[in-house]
């Protein structure tokens, strides 16, 4: 008799519980190893609360843009439906958009897509829609900064650099005085990475130029020598590591966050690691702010910044568009920017008082942000990022002189640029 | 000899038999090399527009394999990987042989020597990769340390071509070498005690013995080894993936890692393959060639 029973409510117990199985979704979400895994943990936590038919697995992926897209071009170019939600480089909807990777978000969005594309800084409002298609929704904003030693400035007292002229006049007082053999005075991503396509924009745009100009090829004037002649100045300084061409994006936080580099160009993630990593020889000896320029021009930035995509070939994309809805929303742009100073893609987040709490830097960060610039928009990305990584790579390194690297990008960003 | 007449009927019956029991086997084959290599270099022929995917392949004949002839990046990559095989294959040879010869000593306890030639072997390329990477790192590696500690100048090992070309291929070469160490190993094992105890009583030296005996001993050994290591050497990727990336610029690139770049970067599937093909062809070619070497060198011995 007493058998019957426990058999019956085990048996009512399965089917139950079953049932309850039976109406869970599981969504994976792919992110990058240096997009901050743990906190998109927490945030998913957050939401299978809320949504407790919900359950979000984080799939973790390498650590570059360039590592994670070579999975990811595997898992979409076999239809692949293992992934729902993918966390993607701002530089990639455009090519995603031509592959058919992405599920175009415009028929979940309905009548509501201009209203809720609006609500967007403008730039990331306009880098996930392709051809009047939304491809992905924004997740967080990102871009370059030049973050400084405030100690060793007050120190030697010089004031925050406002040409490159003077970041470099600046960096060589401050090393001659200090005479650490460490001390480098300006990093910045030099490897063959996808950073250093900025590194060779950024004084690019600060001479007042651009790679294209009307959708064609600009690069056959004295502005495209201009980054390759200021690296070359620095080198010759003494202010540049002599292992620049080794320095991938991470090393210069890590470096940094060491106490070795004075100057260091790099994005706004660094921020949290260097105020709050156990670490960190540098907590409250940082400032962040503009980019250097030529005297006379203009700051400038390279726009970063991570993306939300469905995957077109989720099995479960009602659901997925529901989480990245939520994930692209002021409140968890908030939360991203407290627990790991990721920027925020709302305008009005920026003014929050617990978000200015935790990154001061903020309050002068918004202007920098809607200025900008985006990285060339292809499809054929990778190449022009190819072309320009390489050569810039290569004459840091010294294997290419200034009109050796300009001309062979030249030569292979034509067929790409047409 | 009594089962001779009965051996005819059941022939045809081992024949069926053998066939049958083959096939599973012939049949994964065909799925997992055949049709691969097929399907590979049938996108060889073809061509996708990478600005306009959709519009799906159209077949363009040998147009990839033209263009390869034209690539500068092509010859320059496969120029390193033939230089890579140059270095590579010799020098893992020769520590390889040295490594084996060391671990046949009558050592008391034979496990840690052969637990040491395994354990390179074992670990994956990219960790290898990343191990040396970090070695010959700029500011932290224990090369330049090492440097330091004779007053030499820290060297950009990774950042500065020849010295990049030297340090991946010291790593290469530690990692194949205890592979090529295995393979001799098992020949020097072969060789019969008492063709060296032989040798003594006629009052040959060591270094005679070495010459003499070992080496002729050792060659079919040797072969297999040589054989299977170029093939790897000819599709280096991973160490100088983990250590350079291909940098500065391109200078350390090799075939594979182009290959690599061309389809999982640029998504250009027809031209890769025809990279592939084109280094499937390099492949064959070095094969063919000690193969064809082996079999004369064979055919002489049997002359004598």
């Amino acid at each position: 008799m007493k058998t019957w029973k426990i058999l019956l409510t085990t048996a009512i117990g399965v089917a139950l519980a079953g049932e309850a199985w039976a109406q869970q979704t599981t969504l994976r979400i792919f992110t990058g190893g240096q997009q901050r895994p743990d906190v998109m943990r927490k945030i998913a936590d957050e939401y299978q609360k809320k949504n407790p038919n919900v359950k979000v697995d984080v799939e973790v992926g390498g650590a570059t843009s360039d590592a994670q897209q070579q999975y990811l071009s595997t898992v979409l170019s076999s239809k692949d439906s293992v992934l729902d939600v993918i966390l993607i480089d701002v530089i990639r909807p455009a090519q995603w958009a031509a592959q058919g990777w992405a599920e175009p978000l415009d028929a979940y969005l309905g009548a509501d897509k201009a209203k809720v594309m609006g609500q967007y800084l403008k730039a990331y409002a306009e880098a996930d829609q392709v051809n009047g298609k939304v491809i992905a929704l924004p997740y967080f904003a990102d871009s370059q900064f030049l973050y400084y030693r405030k100690d060793l400035l007050d120190k030697y007292k010089r004031p925050v650099p406002k040409t490159w002229d003077e970041m470099m006049e600046t960096a060589k007082v401050i090393m001659d005085g200090e005479k650490s053999p460490q001390l480098q005075g300006f990093s910045t991503a030099g490897s063959p990475i996808e950073g250093t396509v900025c590194t060779y924009l950024v004084p690019l745009w600060g001479a007042g130029s651009d790679l294209t100009k009307d959708g064609k090829l600009n690069l056959d004037n004295a502005q495209a020598k201009q980054p390759f002649q200021l690296y070359g100045r620095m080198k010759q300084a003494g202010v540049l590591p002599k292992n620049i061409a080794e320095i991938p994006t991470d090393r210069i936080r890590i470096d940094m966050q060491a106490g070795n580099v004075i100057f260091g160009m790099t994005w706004s993630y660094v921020w949290n690691r260097l105020e709050n990593d156990a670490d960190s020889k540098v907590k409250g000896k940082i400032g962040v702010t503009m980019l250097p320029h030529d005297p006379g021009g203009k700051s400038a930035t390279c726009i970063g910044g991570w993306q939300l995509a469905v995957s077109a070939f989720s099995k479960n994309k009602a659901e997925a568009v529901k989480f990245v809805r939520w994930l692209s929303s002021p409140e968890v742009s908030k939360m991203q920017a407290i627990m790991a100073s990721h920027m925020p893609v709302f305008p009005t987040v920026y003014k929050d008082a617990d978000v200015l709490k935790a990154n001061p830097w903020f309050a002068d960060a918004l202007p920098v942000v809607e200025g900008a610039r985006s990285r060339p928009v292809s499809a054929q990305y990778p190449q022009v990022s190819d072309a320009i990584r390489t050569n810039m790579n290569a004459y840091l390194a010294g294997t290419k002189t200034t009109d050796v690297a300009l001309s062979d990008m030249k030569s292979r960003l034509q067929p790409v640029i047409r | 000899m009594q089962d001779a007449p009965s051996f005819g009927r059941k022939d045809l019956s081992e024949r069926t038999l053998g066939v049958l029991l083959l096939l599973p086997a012939a049949l994964l084959l065909l799925l997992i090399v055949v049709y691969p290599i097929a399907t590979l270099f049938v996108n060889s022929l073809e061509s996708v527009d990478n600005a306009n995917p959709t519009a799906g392949e159209t077949f363009v004949g040998f147009a990839n394999y033209a263009r390869a002839f034209d690539d500068n990046r092509f010859w320059h990559a496969t120029g390193n990987t033939i230089l890579y095989i140059i270095v590579t294959v010799p020098g893992s040879l020769v520590l390889g042989l040295l490594l084996a010869l060391l671990a046949n000593l009558p050592f008391r306890v034979k496990w840690p020597v052969r637990l040491g030639l395994l354990l390179p072997w074992a670990l994956p390329l990219v960790f290898a990769g990343l191990i040396f990477r970090w070695f010959f790192e700029y500011q932290t590696g224990v090369v330049n340390d090492l440097l330091a500690k004779f007053g030499v100048e820290p060297l950009q090992w990774l950042s500065e071509p020849t010295l990049a070309f030297i340090a991946i291929c010291v790593a290469i070469v530690w990692k194949a070498s205890s592979f090529m160490a295995l393979m001799l190993l098992a020949g020097l094992q072969t060789i019969p005690r008492s063709l060296y105890e032989a040798a003594e009583v006629d009052g040959a030296s060591r270094w005679q013995q070495f010459w003499q005996i070992t080496l002729p001993m050792l060659r079919p050994a040797i072969f297999v080894a040589l054989i299977f290591r170029t093939i790897t050497a000819i599709q280096t990727f991973d160490i100088p993936y983990a250590m350079t990336g291909g940098g500065p610029g391109e200078s350390t690139e090799t075939l594979a890692m182009y290959i690599h770049k061309t389809t999982l970067d640029f998504l250009d599937f027809g031209y890769g393959s025809a990279l592939a093909a084109l280094m499937f062809v390099l492949s064959m070619f070095a094969t063919s060639g000690y193969l064809r070497y082996t079999r004369r060198s064979s055919g002489r011995t049997g002359d004598q």
